[in-house]
């Protein structure tokens, strides 16, 4: 066989001799080495994975590359920012937040305080789930009891209390709290609706919803989700055909999912990112001001006499930190500086003061306190916020340069950072935390974060040892106040004292960054950085 | 074979033919693989050996205002990080904590490797069995994983990472040990050690275990490179020494998201420096061993 084969001459062998053995290796490395060559250049020369956007005709697919992996289709453990866009594409809530932080009815044709304590709330009477059948008040019911069954419940905690359900009619119920909550219609809006036969006080995965797109396929290991308009939508249908959701860790692997075309949008992105990505010309970026407020706060649960218990020694280090380089250099100017205890964007903020960088007044701070050789221990957890550990890595040099010396701690991801938060870990001073907000209301956070009471430590509930009555009674009282004005009153007397405290050592609000290729148009990116999925068009 | 490539007058072939002789082939490329690879090796190890005595900017304080420069920038040689900490001072400093533990572990594995192999292969029997089920049962385990665990359960510290390193790597050296042992034991000169009276542990220590040394550190160096690379993968999983101190896979791990965005020296730079770390100690390895087993044909 190997006579035939005229190539003899061109390897080298020597003539009468046919062709060697090392010749025939040549030959099928070169073949070999041609095919993997080859098919890499063709991968790479395809203009778009599989799996990729393709836009057909009106509708058109678009693919979301998330960050972090959508585990489920619902909220009750897993609510952060980017899930939240998916999640109500599904299942919508009674209420959501607008683009001016305000609420607005969704499922509910009215929602209004009809007493102190109580709310009446009136479904719409053209409500449907996907499958077509109807939405019934036991529907909203099972869900709002499930919300406060699941342990952990990162909505349920926003509400000081679970409101009583009682039907009034077939479309109409009450819900009542034993103290007025007169932001409850803000809060509803995180309570999703599933047909109470379908519905778990667990996370759900599938299922159906109201929401403008069914699930077509949907694997949470893998955090793989396809979503098809609901041809049956009770509201105005989608714009697209399907949305295929995937996500991947790496910002890199992000990054080039959406310059390849693999992606169509990418969101919540480092500002490293945003700066790279603003030099391609298929892509273009969208930031808004965020509503996530992250924070290095202070470890309120240290024993009395330690130097963080005196709120001297939290303000004076407050100075040590260099804020404007910080921003200016590790976050690309997408970042800004907090200017009271919860970010701006919210319903109810109040400007209570300014960060400010005076490393020479830190140390006469430190020294008037009679505090020498600090040692601090700082944790966070891995990827909590963009750049976190360059950002403590920083601080250290900042830190240091008052006298201070700090220890670097980071924790993995994987649910560890809960007991460290709780202090069954091990000990901690400062913490690199971030708090989102999906209400756009400041009282949210103050509950969240400042409402602690000593009850709520006993079981290591409150924020990292945040105890003070006078504060948690204001903003109690703050949330039981009917009259606008008078809770504004009652939330910047709790705001003003906050800060006095010097709860943390340097605050700051993300804008919220997403990156969509162009071909992607009508998309709003809201404050509490999600979009409403079913307004995207997408061409070509 | 090699005596031939050795002593080439006591021959009548030419020398030009003895010149492309496979031996005499192979006993260039030995010398040429050492020379390389000392090459290789120095180009690394000798400015990390110096990074504390180098007029270089503190590998740990940076300053914010001279982030992520690329390299050729004035002041910084190979650029900065984004937070404006010099990259070559961060390689160096984090280069000497990777040649410590590299060394540290390859010293611990080597005693142990040598001890546990030598007396598995003199003593044979229910010690030999004990100490190669052993040896087998841990060459099973996955080692990285099993690295990590450790480090998870222990803490990730200078200590515990050389500690794990070295239990990790001894099954190689044992092994050799056990071999070159087995066939040492049977040799005249044991037989008339012996004979004289001494002791068995005399005997392994002051006869046997000099013999094999040779052949048997080569192996240990060899070892140097690979836990080296097990340092930088613990650093890059995050299990390595903690922050804000550098280490080759650290600084390699936190670069690598910005690698896309444009900063390619952060990633590229320190990756280098290992890869010819190990690709000199592997070169310098395999040209000593083949000098050994030259120089052991020779003798024998």
């Amino acid at each position: 066989m190997s006579d035939k084969v005229g190539m003899s001459g061109a390897t080298g062998a020597g003539p009468g001799r046919g062709i060697s053995r090392r010749a025939l290796l040549q030959f099928a490395g070169l073949v070999g080495a041609g095919t993997v060559v080859g098919s890499a250049l063709s991968a790479c020369a395809g203009p778009q994975g599989a799996g990729g956007a393709t836009g057909s005709g009106g509708g058109g697919k678009l693919s979301i590359v998330l960050n972090r992996n959508l585990v489920s289709l619902d909220n009750k453990l897993n609510q952060y920012d980017a899930a939240v866009t998916v999640q109500r594409a599904v299942r919508q809530a009674l209420t959501r937040i607008g683009q001016n932080l305000k609420p607005e009815l969704v499922l509910a044709q009215s929602f209004e305080l009809t007493a102190p304590t109580t709310w009446t709330v009136k479904l719409r009477d053209d409500i449907h789930y996907s499958d077509k059948s109807p939405v019934t008040v036991e529907d909203v019911e099972t869900a709002l009891k499930y919300y406060f069954q699941v342990k952990a419940s990162f909505v349920a905690a926003q509400f000081p209390e679970q409101p009583v359900f009682a039907k009034i009619d077939d479309r109409t119920f009450t819900l009542t709290t034993s103290k007025p909550l007169v932001t409850l219609d803000s809060l509803m809006s995180n309570i999703l609706i599933t047909p109470a036969k379908a519905n778990k006080p667990e996370e759900l995965r599938e299922g159906i919803g109201t929401g403008p797109f069914k699930v077509a396929s949907a694997d949470s290991g893998t955090g793989t989700y396809r979503l098809v308009r609901n041809e049956n939508y009770w509201g105005e249908k989608a714009l697209l055909d399907e949305v295929n959701i995937s996500y991947q860790e790496e910002e890199g692997g992000r990054v080039i999912a959406i310059t390849s075309g693999q992606a169509d949008v990418i969101d919540t992105i480092t500002p490293e990112s945003a700066a790279a990505l603003k030099k391609n010309n298929d892509i273009e970026l969208i930031q808004e001001p965020g509503t996530r407020l992250i924070h290095l706060f202070y470890n309120f649960r240290k024993p009395a006499g330690h130097p963080l218990t005196n709120p001297k020694v939290r303000e004076a280090l407050s100075y040590a930190v260099d804020h404007d380089s910080l921003i200016s250099s590790l976050m690309n100017g997408v970042v800004s500086s907090a200017e009271g205890v919860v970010p701006k964007t919210l319903a109810g903020f109040v400007r209570t003061g300014q960060y400010a960088f005076d490393p020479a007044k830190a140390k006469q701070m430190l020294a008037a306190e009679g505090v020498s050789k600090l040692d601090l221990t700082f944790i966070w957890e891995e990827s909590e916020f963009a750049g976190a550990a360059r950002v403590m890595e920083a601080l250290v040099s900042m830190l240091g340069d008052v006298g201070v010396t700090v220890k670097l701690k980071e924790i993995p991801k994987g649910g560890e950072i809960n007991a460290w938060r709780r202090g069954e870990a091990g000990d901690w001073d400062v913490l690199g935390n971030g708090y989102g907000n999906q209400t756009g209301l400041a009282i949210t956070n103050l509950q969240g974060q400042y409402g602690g009471t000593a009850e709520k430590e006993k079981t290591r509930d409150s924020y990292h040892g945040f105890v003070f009555p006078e504060i948690s009674g204001l903003i109690d009282q703050a949330g039981s106040e009917p009259d606008a004005a008078k809770r504004d009153a009652l939330l910047k007397q709790a705001q003003e004292k906050i800060w006095a405290l010097s709860p943390a050592m340097w605050a700051w609000t993300p804008d919220n960054v997403l990156a969509k290729r162009k071909r992607v148009t009508s998309l709003e990116l809201s404050p509490a950085n999600s979009y409403d999925l079913s307004k995207v068009r997408v061409s070509g | 074979m090699s005596d031939l490539a050795v002593s080439p007058t006591r021959t009548a072939v030419p020398p030009k033919v003895l010149r492309r002789s496979a031996a005499a082939r192979k006993a260039r490329y030995s010398t040429i693989k050492m020379w390389v690879g000392a090459l290789c090796t120095g180009v690394v190890v000798v400015p990390v050996a110096l990074a504390r005595v180098l007029p270089l900017p503190d590998p740990v304080h940076g300053v914010l205002r001279e982030t992520s420069l690329p390299p050729l920038s004035p002041g910084h040689l190979l650029g900065t990080d984004p937070n404006g900490r010099d990259l070559l001072s961060r390689i160096l400093h984090g280069g000497q904590t990777s040649l410590l533990i590299g060394l540290l572990a390859i010293l611990l594995s080597g005693l142990i490797g040598i001890v546990a192999g030598a007396a598995a292969g003199y003593f044979g029997g229910w010690v030999d069995t004990v100490i190669s089920r052993l040896l087998e049962a841990q060459m099973s385990l996955p080692l990285l994983l099993m690295l990590l665990l450790v480090v998870a359960l222990f803490g990730p510290s200078i200590l515990v990472i050389t500690l794990v390193i070295a239990i990790a790597q001894w099954p190689e050296p044992a092994r050799l040990t056990r071999a070159l042992v087995l066939v040492e034991r049977e040799k005249p000169y044991v037989a008339a050690a012996r004979v004289l009276g001494l002791g068995r542990l005399r005997i392994i220590a002051r006869h046997i275990i000099p013999n094999i040394l040779s052949q048997t550190l080569v192996v240990v160096l060899l070892l140097l490179a690979q836990a080296v690379l097990l340092e930088s993968a613990l650093s890059f999983l995050g299990a390595g020494v903690q922050r804000p101190y550098p280490t080759w896979g650290g600084i390699i791990s936190d670069g690598r998201e910005l690698f896309v965005t444009g900063a390619w020296w952060l990633v590229t730079i320190p990756g280098v420096a290992i890869a010819l770390l190990v690709l000199g100690v592997n070169l310098l390895g395999d040209g000593l061993r083949d000098r050994v087993r030259r120089a052991k044909a020779v003798t024998s």
